[in-house]
């Protein structure tokens, strides 16, 4: 009986019991789906909702005739989380990875862990680029068993002519850390994109990028996507196409022209100054550059003599030469310390100056010669004594209006401006009365401390044969020119006078090499002195001489005489030129 | 034909069928959920829980129905009889699971039997109440209680090592829980009472000290304060010092324990205590149960479209977190009646133990209602965020066949008792 009266007792302790644990489960079921219902409803969203970038094709780069150069190609790459291997060891998910794919793990590892760290050691990594179809199956069919492990498609770049415009186009790579910083925010450049690393590539990103697009997935615990529809929170937008000016034949003929010399060939529409061809040789296949270049063949190009990553139409300064003769001349002209039909002291192959004696490069002396004469056969010592009738200033004036001294592109980082000196220049460089009034004979002949690209020594060309009414050359289409066209601050009559000179190089004097047959070439050589070695060999032109539609910078370093080696490369594309121009007015103009 | 059609339905309370047979179809209806593609904007996809889970647990229905038949009306004595074979063919059942059970994910607990699979520590939890009701209800008058209550101490230590070292934490401590339940119906003295309460207590502050806050002042504040209430107790000498000598010795003791349990445990112990530690390894089962549920809201996402289950979030679904499930799409209105029909369950089962004569029935029915108890707080608590998650199923719920027949066998001698209520 005792037992049975305290079971009574007990009971009610028992239910007591029962009542208090069911009534905190249930306080706190109330709370779970009551009081924290919003949160834990939006955690569930977020489980299922996951937003995919959806990356903009780029645009394409064509020619000025819509040739496309740089295209893309659609490829898929296997990435890891960084959480798969951030102990330091790849997870076992990782580990069969490499298994599978018979990856060595120590290097693997590493590349991740680098990828990783460019990352502030979050987001993800790619584990295999651009993978086969063997390994994308091999990953898709297993996905449940691979947590963490993606397929991610992207779009990656192609150049279709490899290393014919690689200076020009540049290329595109990942973006680093330092892009992703640098770069406006609403570009929304995250890890593993592309961006324009160089060239064009890089100074019309913004055109060229188009905007990535948002897609709101569904996805399961295993991360595959099983929602029916996708919702668009932005939509994708390709990036817009840009065209060059360059025209490919014409890139094409330049490049054969000068193929296994080391150089640089520039041609520019006058009077719009449109770039129709430039190459710098010797040049890289810009198709590396796009994926992971390997250390090896990055380290055998960055370390070629040769300088392939050189773009020699900007980055390159070298002296003028005898092509800064023009300039001389026609600032003597406008200082008026000079007449078009003034004769100097003949030349007997060199000039005394104080105690220096300055050689001509024909050491036999050209006699007595004229202006134009002295001007057509590039003499030394008629230009020396215009030199001592002149200041550096008059030089520079005149230098500064067909751009020389200054940056023509806008769009080339790393561009050189060269360097027009003047007395301040030298009195900085030398110190004040460390130099003396034989600066001037260097000077006059493109000698000294004179520097110039080839892309100014076109433009040099471009503005003698059009009064200067072009513009700094421009590559694309539509494309805003760094300087704008200019007039020249000579008379007619010089202007006609040079251009007769110029034509008479040519026709009789040092630039036979670059005459046609039908049509009138005006040019100037040069032979530039060069401590380093052989002389460089110049020539700049412009044709036809008496309506002027093109000009053209030819200069080969090492090569020796301009008009035996640089000519002749200028003449054989004004060549391919007009055969260009003439097949296109008769498919164009037909009837008309 | 009546007759006939009476045979087919339990004997007994028939408001305690009921339950049963409500929980049942509850438990088939979230099954059925389980292993239903998502229904919605979804892509047709695999379900990772097949039908297949379904249908065995419709066959383990019908099993467990004719178990409850039949229990519900075997004599009492022929149980009572019977307590010690039983006891003593599933102890050797746990070890041969020990010897020859196939090892899954690290641990040993089934026996292949055919086609089916049998858990043996679930008959274990019955054998074990029977045993002890048998044992305690022969000694209710005269003899040392101490005694007694030591002795059944041991035999429910004895199943409940075994199933430790399987390793099944979860249900091991079922054994301790009903025992605790079974003894305190059996007359337990308040000091003893409070000196495994407060012991536990050291044991939890201790752990929490040495292991989360890697300092020892909560521990040495947690005795002190004690010694303070003893003191103002003014209780006898050897009463404080029992309890004292308790609580030193399981706040010693807890690292000792701790060094024994295996790696998995620790670091599901760990990451309830500071989930932060592991966002994605243990506590990510324990989140996304509460994230399920919390969605759920009041009356849930609607029953087949909860997408923490359907699209795989929810992990063991259909077994230790199927009431996540209920939660999900039914929401509190289905969580909360789920919570109701197992409290009336053990309301009646408390009645029964407090209405029948004798001490063997009345123990036997506690023990049922401590079986479900903590089988059904425990589970809960761990799919609500409130316990560590260590495996244990929700009686008669979650999918398993062994389980669900272990718990109709408990049903089934509680509806056989209200019958034999006024038996002597």
């Amino acid at each position: 009986m005792e037992f049975r009266q305290a079971q009574v007792v007990r009971g009610r302790l028992f239910r007591l019991l029962a009542f208090l644990l069911f009534g905190i489960l249930m306080v706190n079921l109330v709370v779970l789906t009551v009081v924290q219902h919003d949160y834990y409803r939006g955690r569930a969203l977020k489980n299922r909702q996951v937003q995919f970038r959806v990356p903009a094709p780029r645009g394409r780069i064509t020619d000025r005739d819509g040739v496309p150069l740089a295209d893309n190609t659609f490829h898929s790459d296997i990435t890891v989380a960084a959480s798969q291997f951030s102990g330091g060891e790849p997870d076992s998910v990782l580990a069969q990875l490499f298994a599978w794919f018979d990856l060595p793990p120590a290097e693997t590892l590493a590349d991740l862990q680098a990828q990783a760290a460019q990352r502030g050691g979050r987001g993800r990594a790619v584990l295999v680029r651009g993978a086969d179809m063997g390994r994308l199956t091999t990953v898709e069919e297993r996905r449940s068993r691979l947590p963490g492990v993606r397929v991610e498609s992207r779009w990656r770049r192609r150049y279709l002519q490899g290393a014919l415009l690689a200076h020009v186009i540049g290329y595109t790579g990942e973006v680093d850390n330092d892009d992703i910083n640098e770069a406006d925010p609403d570009l929304d450049y995250r890890s593993g994109d592309y961006i324009g690393k160089q060239g064009v590539e890089a100074a019309f990103e913004e055109r060229l990028r188009g905007r990535t697009g948002i897609k709101l997935e569904e996805v399961n615990a295993t991360g595959r996507i099983v929602g029916r529809e996708s919702v668009w929170l932005r939509a994708v937008q390709p990036g817009r196409d840009v065209a060059l000016t360059l025209a490919l034949p014409l890139q094409v003929a330049m490049d054969s022209l000068m193929a296994g010399r080391r150089g640089c060939g520039v041609a520019i529409a006058v009077p719009s100054g449109e770039v129709l061809a430039a190459v710098s040789l010797p040049s890289f296949d810009a198709n590396i550059m796009t994926g992971a270049i390997s250390m090896a063949q990055w380290r055998e190009l960055s370390e070629d003599p040769a300088k392939p990553f050189f773009n020699r139409l900007v980055q390159a300064t070298y002296p003028p030469g005898s092509l800064y003769k023009a300039v001389t001349s026609l600032a003597g002209l406008r200082r008026g310390v000079i007449d078009t039909a003034s004769v100097l002291e003949p030349c007997l192959g060199g000039y005394q100056f104080g105690n220096r004696w300055f050689r001509c490069w024909k050491a036999s002396g050209h006699g007595v010669l004229d202006h134009a004469d002295a001007l057509a056969h590039s003499c030394d010592v008629f230009y020396y004594q215009l030199g001592l009738r002149l200041q550096l200033a008059d030089l520079a004036e005149t230098a500064a209006v067909f751009g020389l001294g200054q940056r023509l592109t806008g769009i080339y980082p790393g561009e050189a401006a060269g360097n027009i000196p003047t007395d301040a220049w030298y009195d900085q460089r030398m110190g004040r009365g460390g130099w003396t009034r034989g600066v001037m004979l260097n000077n006059a002949i493109g000698q000294g401390e004179i520097l110039v690209t080839p892309l100014q020594m076109a433009l040099l060309a471009a503005r003698i044969a059009a009064d200067g009414h072009v513009p700094s050359p421009t590559f694309v289409l539509g494309q805003q020119p760094a300087l704008p066209a200019t007039n020249l601050p000579f008379t007619p009559s010089h202007m006609a006078w040079i251009r007769r000179a110029l034509r008479q190089v040519v026709d009789e004097g040092t630039g036979g090499a670059a005459r046609l047959a039908g049509v009138a070439v005006a040019g100037k050589t040069g032979t530039a002195q060069n401590p380093h070695g052989e002389d460089h060999a110049w020539f700049m032109c412009y044709a036809p001489a008496a309506a002027p539609e093109v000009a053209v910078a030819v200069i080969l370093e090492n090569a020796g005489h301009g008009g035996a080696e640089a000519a002749p490369v200028a003449g054989a594309w004004l060549h391919e030129y007009f055969l260009w121009r003439d097949a296109r007015r008769s498919e164009r103009g037909g009837g008309s | 034909m009546i007759r006939l059609f009476g045979l087919l339905w339990p004997r007994g309370d028939r408001r305690v069928t009921v339950i049963y047979a409500l929980l049942v179809v509850f438990s088939l209806a979230l099954l059925w959920s389980v292993t239903e593609p998502l229904v919605g904007s979804y892509a047709r996809m695999r379900v990772d829980v097949p039908k297949t889970v379904f249908w065995r647990q419709v066959i383990w229905v019908v099993l467990s129905w004719g178990t409850l038949i039949v229990v519900s009306r075997l004599p009492l004595r022929y149980l009572e009889n019977m307590s010690w074979p039983i006891y003593l063919v599933v102890l050797v059942l746990l070890a041969m699971v020990m010897l020859i059970g196939p090892e899954v994910a690290g641990s040993r607990r089934w026996l292949a039997v055919g086609p089916m699979r049998l858990q043996p520590s679930e008959f274990g939890k019955v054998a074990m109440v029977l045993l002890l009701a048998t044992w305690l209800g022969r000694r209710t008058e005269g003899g040392s209680r101490i005694t007694a209550t030591l002795g059944s101490l041991v035999l429910a230590l004895v199943p409940a090592v075994l199933v430790l070292r399987e390793p099944d934490l979860g249900t091991s401590l079922v054994f301790m829980a009903v025992w605790l339940g079974m003894i305190f119906w059996y007359g337990i003295s308040t000091l003893l009472l409070l000196t495994a309460l407060s012991a536990s207590a050291s044991a939890v502050i201790m752990f929490y000290s040495e292991r989360i806050l890697e300092q020892p002042w909560p521990w040495a504040g947690y005795l002190l304060v004690l010694m303070g209430i003893l003191y103002l107790l003014r209780g006898s000498v050897g009463a404080s010092g029992l309890i004292l000598g308790a609580n030193i010795a399981a706040g010693l003791g807890i690292p000792l324990v701790w060094a024994r349990l295996e790696p998995y445990q620790q670091d599901r112990i760990i990451s309830f205590f500071d989930p932060s530690r592991d966002e994605f390894g243990t506590a990510y089962q324990a989140i996304q149960s509460k994230v399920a549920i919390g969605s759920g809201g009041l009356f849930g996402t609607h029953y087949l479209q909860g997408t923490q289950k359907g699209l795989a979030f929810l992990p063991e679904r259909h077994s230790d977190f199927v009431f996540s499930v209920a939660g999900e799409e039914l929401g509190l209105l289905g969580a909360g009646t789920l919570l109701v029909l197992f409290l009336l369950l053990v309301l009646r089962a408390v009645d029964v133990a407090t209405e029948v004569r004798r001490p063997f029935a009345s123990l036997l029915a506690i023990g049922v209602a401590s079986y479900f108890t903590f089988h059904v707080v425990v589970n809960v608590a761990i799919t609500t965020g409130l316990l560590p998650v260590t495996g244990l199923p929700l009686p008669l719920i979650s999918y398993g066949g062994s389980n669900l027949l272990a718990s109709s066998l408990m049903v089934g001698l509680l509806l056989n008792l209200s019958v034999h209520r006024y038996d002597d």
